[in-house]
């Protein structure tokens, strides 16, 4: 599980260091560090075949860390990166400021045949 | 003490507020590119009625960049000089304040992150910003301008929450404090700060006059809501022939 925790640190933690700063603005303020936890040991597959890997992000302000600020999953195949939002599953562009409508039944395990 | 330096502190809170106000544009102006989401949206989608909410606080930020700056425009002693051009910058203003800035900041509120503590808070804000508003052009049109200038007061007062909240939260981010108690705080304590602010410098203009009797009407006048119908004179000054 390796390979999903550096492709979610490249793929979404490092390009959201680098696009947030304090602002002067209502938002929260960029957390002090990042940590990416992989949820899973073995692959899960969606109802179109595709495995793919759970993860969570936490964030520390202070001293203390906040468990599961950003949840999402990775696909194993492709590396796209999904972020929950809400409800709903989005590519983790949104979470870099693009306007990316959710996707319907990715990061879902589909249910198991007997 | 010298008028200069009597002023000073309003003159350093106009330029402060000036240049929060500028600021604050500047860091909005990514809410009008329709092509990419901007941090503080992005952190709040999804919302219940999105389409209303990206467009109420478009419409905020749009009017609060114009009606911030105005307002302090017409603080100024240099435009308070010139009544004609107080009037329209203040009905331009006035305009803006209750059917843009107020409209929309009390559709944001009720999807303010930190729950209903801090949607209380805004609404607090935009009632003391609605009432006042109309309070001080219901007042100027009386040409009853203590009064006028009171209910001003705590409507520039509550638009300085704009930048001293946002300051407070970078303070409180640096100090390592949690950033949803810090939310709340750096939105309370400044709408309450700011409040207790307009009393107070109110209340000091008041006893500043020369005059007892005058600064007695003045408190029944800024103090009494009877005086929104009755002029205080009518009440202070036979009380005060009586004794003569």
């Amino acid at each position: 599980m390796d390979w999903t925790q550096r492709r979610v640190e490249d793929g979404l933690v490092k390009p959201l260091a680098q696009s947030e700063d304090s602002r002067f603005s209502r938002m929260r303020p960029p957390p002090r560090e990042r940590r990416v936890r992989v949820l899973q040991s073995t692959l899960s597959r969606d109802k179109n075949g595709r495995a793919f890997v759970g993860f969570a992000i936490d964030v520390r302000f202070g001293s203390e860390w906040r468990r599961d600020d950003i949840v999402g999953c990775v696909y194993r195949e492709s590396g796209d990166i999904f972020v929950k939002k809400g409800d709903a599953y989005r590519p983790a562009a949104f979470l870099l400021g693009k306007n990316v409508e959710p996707v319907a039944g990715v990061c879902q395990a589909a249910a198991a045949r007997s | 003490m010298p008028r200069f330096l009597a002023d000073l502190p309003r003159r350093f809170f106009l330029v402060v507020m000036l240049a929060g106000s500028a600021l604050i544009t500047v860091t909005s102006l990514a809410y009008f590119d329709f092509e990419t989401l901007p941090p503080f949206v992005i952190e709040k989608l999804p919302v219940r009625f999105e389409s209303l909410w990206l467009a109420s606080l478009r419409v905020h930020v749009a009017a609060a960049s114009l009606v911030f700056p105005l307002c302090l425009l017409l603080m100024t002693r240099g435009i308070q000089r010139r009544p004609a051009w107080h009037r329209w910058i203040g009905r331009l203003t006035g305009f803006f304040v209750l059917f843009a800035l107020v409209p929309s900041g009390i559709v944001l509120a009720f999807d303010a992150k930190g729950g209903k503590v801090v949607s209380a808070g805004f609404l607090l804000s935009a009632a003391i910003v609605a009432g006042c508003m109309v309070h001080g052009i219901w007042a100027a049109r009386r040409r009853d301008f203590v009064s006028h200038r009171r209910a001003m007061r705590h409507v520039v007062g509550q638009m300085s929450v704009a930048v001293t909240s946002r300051a407070l939260m970078l303070a409180l981010d640096a100090g390592g404090v949690d950033p949803d108690v810090a939310y709340v705080v750096a939105l309370w304590g400044p709408v309450l700060f700011s409040a207790a602010i307009a009393e107070l410098v109110s209340l000091r203009s008041v006893f500043a006059t020369p005059d007892p009797i005058r600064s007695v009407e003045r408190i029944y006048r800024e103090n009494s809501l009877l005086a929104v119908l009755v002029r205080a004179r009518s009440f202070v000054r036979p009380v005060a022939r009586l004794g003569r």
